[in-house]
């Protein structure tokens, strides 16, 4: 049975590598999948992800246990991503994701693609990550801890450091803005008339 | 706490949304959906784009950091990335351009690769050692006081190896003849080059093979991308004109019809 996120801390904290290093091996796909979409390129998302892990690694004899592992360090990757953002002192460029990454995803897929649905994937994402780009950060983060990590309220308003209600309006905001941003882009509206329907 | 849910409470319809409300609050909201064709409307639509939002997935990097622990008067663990490949992202094509040939220019040099065209041909010589001197006799030997006071080294070094070369050779013994065990232990290193280079070979091929499996895919992807592009501009393009043409037929219509009436009295 598989050792829980406290337990290799735990271990970790008492000087065995080996159970960070699984935690790294079980965290650090979300860690960079959250940082590609908050600051949306590849090589610095991967910058954040390591830095991450390194500052965790550093600050695990402190870490008490008074959150999740998992919501420590989203909070030290949101920490970086923000810093990065400084950094750059421009709006963070969500670019289209890399065509490398369809090409080697058609690799492992195989046959089962074709390329007419490459083709219709790679769009979608482009589209989406073109609509994402217009949301403020705040927005933005609320979106992509909620969507693709599946948070609570609670842990967002935790993780952003503001009460709950806002991180509702945050939502309810952003995903008010993609709506219309797709719909005029030609997405959703017919998805959502055939639901309606 | 309200009763019945309001149009404007859109924390609570985030909540629905999400599914982050209990029992009652929901049956509230459904109950609220059945009547309210707008809160439907805009809870189909907010669905929906968490459909899509589904469609955004991030590259698929090759990550594998692990920490390497301390040792001995090393610096502090720390966490290593994973090797992947070599990359100039921010390097232009021209500077990139540029370092090749300097490294290509010191190689040059550092192989002292020599050019020379001759009476027999074209000789490429690579490499610090000197060549092979010509054989020199000692006949000739008097002939490289003529050539050093002509300024020309090279025969009287070549006159001064060949000397040296005889002292050497009448200072030892014969040499060994060579056996046939000592030609299979040379044959045996060279075989396993051969099989290495012949691995290699094989390795690069099948990358190089790899590499543009990947780049016909790459192509045809933005190939079939840039054709729906194209064909959803053609469908803009023929949808405006059929509009401007359908506008003219309504114009020529009514001028026919005008026309066509008798003219007022």
């Amino acid at each position: 049975m598989a050792s829980t996120d406290e337990e290799l801390v735990a271990r970790s904290v008492a000087g065995d590598h080996d159970s960070f290093n699984q935690l790294i091996l079980r965290w650090e796909r979300p860690i960079y999948a959250l940082a590609y979409r908050v600051i949306g390129r590849d090589e610095d998302a991967r910058d954040v992800c390591q830095e991450t892990f390194l500052r965790a690694f550093r600050a695990l004899p402190g870490f008490k246990g008074q959150a999740k592992f998992s919501s420590w360090l989203y909070r030290i990757a949101l920490n970086l991503c923000r810093d990065w953002i400084r950094r750059q002192k421009r709006t963070p460029v969500v670019s289209a994701p890399e065509g490398i990454d369809i090409i080697e995803l058609a690799a492992e897929q195989g046959p089962v693609e074709s390329i007419e649905e490459l083709v219709a994937r790679k769009q979608l994402s482009e589209t989406v990550a073109i609509a994402m780009q217009q949301l403020p950060e705040e927005q933005r983060t609320a979106i992509i801890l909620k969507e693709y990590h599946g948070l609570t309220f609670q842990e967002i308003a935790d993780l952003q450091g503001c009460p709950l209600s806002t991180v509702k309006t945050r939502l309810y905001q952003g995903l008010s803005v993609l709506r219309r941003d797709l719909e005029a882009r030609g997405m959703t509206r017919g998805r959502a008339s055939e639901k309606a329907s | 706490m309200n009763e019945v849910f309001q149009c404007d409470d859109k924390a609570q319809l985030v909540a629905y949304l999400y599914d982050e409300l209990d029992h009652v609050a929901r049956r509230r909201i459904d109950d609220h959906l059945r009547v309210c064709a707008t809160c439907a409307a805009e809870i189909t639509g907010l669905a929906g784009v968490r459909h899509e939002l589904a469609g955004w997935v991030p590259p698929d990097a090759e990550l594998g950091f692990s920490i390497v622990p301390k040792v001995r008067d090393e610096a502090p663990a720390r966490v290593l990335r994973p090797a992947h490949g070599w990359r100039l992202p921010d390097v232009p094509a021209w500077a990139q351009a540029a370092a090749a040939v300097l490294v290509m220019a010191a190689g040059l040099a550092i192989a002292n690769v020599q050019v020379r065209y001759d009476a027999s041909g074209l000789v490429v010589t690579t490499g610090w050692m000197s060549r092979s001197a010509p054989e020199v006799t000692p006949a000739a030997a008097p002939a490289t006081a003529a050539g050093r006071a002509d300024g020309d080294w090279r025969p009287a070094l070549a006159a001064l190896e060949s000397t040296l070369r005889q002292e050497l050779r009448a200072a030892r013994p014969a040499a060994a003849p060579v056996s046939a065990s000592n030609v299979e232990g040379a044959e045996l290193p060279m075989q396993r080059v051969a099989q290495l280079i012949e691995e290699s070979e094989k390795r690069q091929q099948q990358q190089l093979a790899l590499r543009l499996t990947q780049f016909n895919r790459d192509l045809e992807v933005q190939r079939r991308s840039d054709l729906v592009r194209i064909n959803q501009g053609f469908g803009q393009f023929e949808g405006r004109a059929g509009a401007e043409i359908a506008r003219q037929r309504q114009m020529l219509d009514y001028i026919m019809r005008v026309s066509a009436q008798p003219p007022p009295q």
